[in-house]
């Protein structure tokens, strides 16, 4: 062919498949940084090493690796797949109430047994479920323990929740909008619908989880109660590292594919592959589901370091905020979200925390906690208009440069 | 010659205005069918009925053998029953290499869990080399779509829709926008593809028609005006008065 | 010249008060004089009557103080009656007194209310009306009132007789009523005497009567008369006595139950009471012998049938009292009727109140429908006000702003800001919304410019740019007005209520907005079809590219637009914050509404929208009447709906058709 084309666009995209490593040198790169990363906070933490970085400083930066494990599934489902999901967020407290249901009957159970076990006569196992029933619930006004409690003392049953409830209500959700085409601005307001329904069903007192005062005292690992904070801090940064670590395989795995070829195209044009043959609704389903599973679990992860949950933390905002997240750091690219989550999370953190010297400008004091959201709004704004594909675009920028 | 695609009877109004009007039409398979009509006549939104983007209002549209009626499937299903589509402007997935396109359209299986189990064998990528060295794009396997040639574009997506191996092929305008040499080329592939399956071209490029050599349909106001030869069609006193716009 | 007829009708019922004892009221008096203290002087001509009242001297005093009607009487009998009133021996003159610092008496002139002395108390003498004599002064003190000649003043008495009702009033309110000629306040009346021979009369055919007269009433007075007539007590017998008013036999286990039943006759000390596993734990407790408790070992305790076992033992050895079973429990139970019995001894009244109460449930559902629908018309007319300028952007530009309740939020603030400047609410409310639309509208042409028109491509970048919008400036707001909400007050004349009856009332600041969002809806539907500014927004609505090459500028359209959706948004700011309260978060309360608002609508159409806000507004109302006690299940209810409602109607309820829908 004597077609002309402009030289620099010649650049091979990627040479055929090898094998995924290979195919994928960023995940070998990625998890190289993640182990190192783990390595160097577990040598400087007080539980473990030299006690240069704080117990609370390890949960926070454990914190953040579920963050960005749940950042990396967004940016699946809304940098590969196209789907602005607002609903993510959800999925991530849904998991977290699951795993806290355990955590706080488990150990209510151990007090009560204890308090109980004093007298004369052993407690039989409804005096048991009564008295961790008032124990919990006395905070809503109820002595009974809710039927969705039912289970909780049983720590499989509510592993398998923290899969099972994100996993269901994202395929049940899912399957109901995608069947009706909703796409775009719609889909992403509906997913938002969701979320907002989601957690003023939680604000209730009535639904059996404690309403707006949430779940408390995750922090206290029934099993592990003896063991100090500082080395359980570090025991759950491991976890935090190893779901980040295996979540990123798994999404390169599923992004680098045919599969993740045909959910870039879904992106891009749906209804051309549809065309093609490809049932797109099953595809977005899927991609929709298993992302909604990963968030449950980081957020299993996340709130035992955080030590408390609430409806709050569900609110539609913080769907948003993911998504700011992923932006800021580069859709279409998993390392990208990665460092979005990260540094905006890290970043709010200090600025918000107090840790940052606020600027006095003589006429007026800049207080970060006062001033960070402004910042972060028109920062945000700067992103989107100047540089759409985000920090992880600079990357690309410098490996094309070399 | 039996017949693979028959429509009959069909008619769709958009908001008062009616775009297909009981309009009939059938192809048999192997053949190469042109389409031709003037702007409005309802070309593209019979191939919409077709690939079951648009549901009519009325009529039937019945498929293969055993008849079934494709306007109770849904597009992927259609595609998966063997119609492939080409659009008039091109759409390939520009993000993606020409390998990963022609890849997603080959005749695989299309679950989201076999496709996400599946590795390139041998034999698909055989059959891409094959594919793109059919529409010429062989030295251009990994480069990014997007970066091709409008003609490249076109041809990669009578290539996509040649490795989805359908058994009839729309294809809507396929000529526009190409120079003399591609549309020789584009004429060579369309023409070595209906000899073993049902090809149906929109086209309103007279010389680009008359070089297929094929049975002509003429559509107008959503209707068939004239059937046959394009000689037998040009010499038609409607389709004259039709395209002078009288 | 109205007045003789009344202080005949006075007279009439002191006679008719008097009819025990003494003689008719005392002998004319003559007219008060000119004298500075006429109430004391009337006083001094009944001075022992006064001192010493009783039944059958106080028609005197009465009488002495009609024919006087110096100013002060009421308050004089009221204080007479409440035994405020003290006489000095000295001169025998009356005052009123107040308790000083060193607990002497502050004397107080009955006329002029001056203070005049100190004195200890040993110096009067506290004047002590009976029982007797304070319930006759009371009823002087109603007529007094109910024959005033001032309406107000009779309609203010029929007020106070409704606010606490006594068998007392009856008699002077049936006087009153004979001779009242304001149709007004004799229909009160009757009602009133309905009210109080339905509660107080003493047979039962006056009592049925006034309660049939109340049927169809649906005021509250009336429904709580009725209700303290209907009232019940739980009661148990061995059988239903004789004479009393059943409302409900119940059987215990069907329509009671049956522990519940037995802890009654248990707490009456009629039968043992049932061991709860507290009790037996306690029991056992208290009987263990050497680590077994009726030979079985205490750590093997850990359940119910062991420990029941244990307890077997010791209740065959006599430790313990009888377990009560289920059995012994129903056969205790069956030896007695349990029923609800009518405090009210009358079946024939307490029937009567039932049909009564009855006949107006219909009339009540139909008001209190009635009253949501007017609420839900009201919180419509907020949700299509906060929605509209969205509405009209997001159907324009197909651009989702997120920043919309900001703007919302922002027109709230200048309406406070505007308020702290003119402190005349309703200047500053009329300065406000203009200002408000100009501010929001400025805010919304420098977001188009500098923004969204970057990013007309790419809908869901623009939705994440607005909302970093949004976030700054929501904090923004939390920078220079603080956490606190802010007032945004209504102008007195907007502050009351139009109250149709005692089941329906309407705010009126309610219905300023209603009328707003209607002149919205008007002003809008009048630009987009009759001017030439709509004719140019919609042609860039369905053909942005067609409207450009028939020479429409698109980007000025665009920023019109905005700048439009924006300043109605303002508007909207300064109504909520009326009603709601002005926080930096405020907006972020509407935005999920408004865009619900807009999609269920149905995009590009401000009848669209009109529906959405309708059918949401309705909505929650509804499903808040279904579960008035949980606001937040209703609103959850209310979302869910909308997620399946959009499986249904993916354009929403105004759907455009064809290929013009296609994008």
């Amino acid at each position: 062919m004597s077609m002309d084309i402009p030289r620099q666009s010649l650049a091979p995209t990627k040479p055929p498949r090898r094998g995924f490593l290979r195919d994928n040198p960023s995940v070998l790169w990625f998890m190289g940084l993640l182990g190192l990363f783990t390595l160097g906070v577990t040598v400087l933490s007080e539980g473990m090493g030299i006690g240069m970085v704080s117990t609370n400083l390890v949960k926070i930066l454990g914190m953040t690796l579920c963050l960005c494990l749940i950042a990396i599934a967004m940016d699946v489902v809304w940098g590969y797949c196209g789907i602005l999901s607002l609903g993510h967020f959800a999925f991530f407290g849904l998991g977290g109430y699951a795993i806290g249901m355990w955590l706080m009957y488990a150990r209510t159970e151990i007090v009560i047994r204890d308090s109980l076990g004093r007298g004369t006569i052993p407690p039989t196992p409804a005096e048991i479920s009564e008295g961790v029933a008032a124990q919990i619930f006395g905070v809503v006004g109820s002595s009974e323990l809710p039927l969705i409690w039912t289970f909780a003392g049983s720590l499989p049953f509510q592993l398998s929740m923290v899969v099972l409830v994100p996993g269901l209500l994202a395929l049940v959700f899912g399957w109901l909008a995608f069947r009706s085409r909703v796409t775009g601005v719609y889909l992403s307001i509906l997913t938002q619908a969701m979320t907002l329904a989601l957690a003023l069903y939680l604000f209730q007192n009535d639904t059996g989880l404690r309403g707006n005062n949430g779940l408390s005292g995750l922090q206290n690992i029934p099993g592990a109660l003896d063991v100090p904070q500082s080395v359980l801090s570090v025991w759950f940064f491991w976890a935090s590292a190893l779901a980040l670590g295996l979540g990123y395989m798994l999404f390169a795995w599923v992004v680098s594919g045919k599969f993740g070829s045909v959910i870039r195209a879904i992106r891009d044009n749906e209804a051309r592959v549809r065309f093609l043959g490809y049932n797109v609704e099953g595809y977005k389903l899927f991609v929709f589901t298993i992302t909604a599973i990963i968030s449950g679990i980081a957020g299993a992860l996340y709130y035992p370091q955080a030590g408390i949950i609430n409806p709050a933390e569900i609110a539609p905002i913080a769907s948003i905020y993911l998504a700011v997240w992923v932006a800021i750091g580069g859709r279409g690219r998993l390392y990208g979200a990665v460092i979005g989550a990260a540094s905006v999370s890290l970043l709010s953190s200090w600025l918000t925390g107090g840790g940052a010297p606020n600027i006095d400008l003589g006429l007026y004091r800049i207080v970060w906690t006062d001033w960070w959201l402004v910042l972060l709004g028109l920062g945000f704004v700067a992103v989107t208009l100047f540089f759409p594909k985000g920090i992880g675009g600079l990357f690309d920028y410098l490996v094309r440069k070399s | 010659m039996a017949t693979l695609l028959e429509v009959s009877g069909v008619s769709v109004t958009f908001d008062g205005f009616r775009a297909i009007n009981n309009l009939s039409i059938a192809i048999g398979e192997p053949e190469l069918r042109a389409v031709i009509g003037p702007n409005g006549a309802g070309k593209t939104t019979f191939m919409d009925i077709v690939t079951g983007k648009t549901r009519p209002d009325s009529g039937k549209v019945l498929w293969g053998e055993r008849g079934i009626d494709l306007l109770k499937l849904s597009e992927s299903q259609i595609a998966k029953a063997g119609i492939g589509r080409k659009f008039q402007k091109p759409t390939v997935f520009e993000e993606q290499s020409v390998r990963d396109n022609l890849a997603m359209a080959l005749k695989n299986k299309r679950g989201p869990f076999s496709v996400l189990m599946w590795t390139a064998g041998a034999q698909d990528v055989a059959r891409i080399e094959e594919l793109a060295e059919e529409v010429g794009l062989s030295d251009r396997l990994d480069y990014r779509a997007g970066a091709l040639s409008h003609g490249q574009k076109q041809w990669l997506e009578i290539g996509m829709l040649l490795a989805q191996d359908p058994r009839l092929l729309l294809v809507d305008e396929p000529a526009a926008g190409m120079t003399p040499a591609e549309r020789e080329h584009t004429t060579d592939l369309l023409k070595r593809a209906a000899q073993s399956r049902a090809v149906m071209v929109i086209e309103h490029d007279m010389e680009f028609i008359r070089r297929l050599d094929c049975r002509v349909t003429v559509l107008h106001e959503g209707a068939v005006l004239a059937e046959g030869s394009l000689d037998h069609v040009t010499k038609n006193q409607q389709v004259i008065d039709v395209y002078l716009g009288r | 010249m109205l007045r003789l007829p009344r202080l005949a009708a006075f007279a009439a019922c002191l006679i008719a008060l008097a009819c025990f004892g003494a003689a008719p009221a005392a002998a004319q008096t003559p007219p008060a004089s000119d004298s500075i203290t006429p109430l004391q002087d009337v006083l001094q001509q009944v001075q022992p009557q006064v001192a010493n009242p009783s039944r059958a001297t106080v028609p005197q005093v009465l009488g002495a103080l009609l024919a006087a009607d110096a100013p002060g009487t009421v308050a004089f009998l009221r204080a007479w009656a409440d035994r405020e009133v003290y006489e000095r021996p000295a001169d025998g003159l009356f005052f009123f007194a107040r308790d000083t610092a060193n607990r002497n008496l502050m004397l107080v002139d009955i006329d002029t209310g001056a203070e005049l002395a100190e004195v200890t108390s040993r110096e009067v003498n506290q004047i002590r009306p009976n029982a007797g004599v304070r319930r006759e002064i009371g009823a002087a003190l109603v007529s007094f009132e109910l024959l005033n000649p001032d309406p107000a003043r009779r309609l203010a008495a029929l007020e106070n007789i409704a606010r606490s009702p006594d068998s007392e009033q009856i008699e002077p309110l049936q006087a009153a009523f004979a001779i009242e000629e304001d149709n007004r306040i004799s229909e009160r009346m009757e009602r009133l005497l309905d009210l109080l021979n339905a509660r107080f009369a003493t047979d039962t055919a006056t009592r049925v009567d006034a309660i049939d007269g109340l049927s169809g009433d649906i005021s509250t007075e009336a429904r709580r008369i009725l209700n303290q007539i209907l009232q019940t007590r739980a009661e148990f017998a061995p059988e239903i006595p004789e004479g009393t008013n059943v409302a409900r036999v119940r059987t215990p286990g069907v329509d009671m139950d049956l522990a519940a039943a037995y802890a009654t006759l248990a707490d009456a000390g009629l039968a043992p009471p049932h061991l709860g596993r507290n009790a037996i734990r306690d029991a056992l407790r208290n009987n263990v012998v050497d680590g077994t408790v009726g030979g079985v070992p205490v750590h093997l305790l850990d359940n119910d049938e062991r420990r029941r076992e244990a307890y077997e033992a010791l209740e065959a050895a006599g430790m313990v009292a009888p377990l009560v079973t289920e059995e012994d429990m129903r056969a205790a139970v069956a030896e007695y009727v349990f029923f609800d019995a009518y405090l009210e001894p009358d079946p024939a009244v307490t029937t009567a109140a039932r049909a009564s109460l009855d006949s107006t449930r219909t009339a009540i559902s139909l008001w209190q429908f009635l009253s949501i629908s007017l609420d839900a018309v009201s919180l419509a007319s907020i949700f299509f006000l906060a929605a509209i300028g969205l509405a009209i952007t997001f159907g324009v530009m197909r651009v989702i702003n997120m920043a919309h309740g900001e703007f919302i939020m922002m027109g709230a603030y200048t309406g406070y800001v505007v308020q702290t400047v003119i402190p005349n609410y309703t200047t500053s409310l009329v300065v406000a919304l203009p200002l408000a639309f100009a501010v929001t509208f400025a805010a919304g042409v420098a977001m188009e410019r500098l923004v969204i028109r970057h990013l007309y491509t790419r809908p869901l970048e623009t939705l994440l740019a607005t909302f970093g919008i949004s976030i700054a400036l929501q904090q923004l707001a939390k920078n220079i007005f603080g956490t606190q909400a802010r007032p945004l007050t209504a102008p007195d004349w907007l502050a009351g209520a139009i109250q149709v009856n005692d089941l329906v009332s309407v705010a009126s600041i309610r219905v300023a907005i209603f009328a707003m969002a209607l002149g919205f809806l008007v002003l809008l539907l009048f630009i987009l079809n009759r001017t030439r500014l709509g004719l140019e927004v919609r042609a860039v609505t369905q053909n942005p590219g067609m409207a450009a090459s028939m020479g429409i500028n698109p980007d000025r359209i665009n920023m019109l637009t905005f700048g439009l959706g924006s300043g109605i948004a303002g508007v909207a700011g300064v109504a909520i914050g009326l009603v709601a309260q002005v926080t930096s978060e405020m907006g972020a309360n509407y935005i999920v509404q408004s865009f619900m608002t807009v999609v269920v609508g149905g995009v590009g159409s401000v009848f669209g929208t009109l529906a959405g806000a309708t059918l949401i507004g309705a909505l929650q109302k509804g499903i808040e009447w279904f579960n008035p006690t949980n606001t937040l299940a209703a609103q959850t209810y209310m979302v869910l709906f909308i997620i399946l409602f959009i499986q249904f109607r993916p354009k929403g309820i105004v759907a455009l058709k064809g290929r013009a829908a296609g994008d």
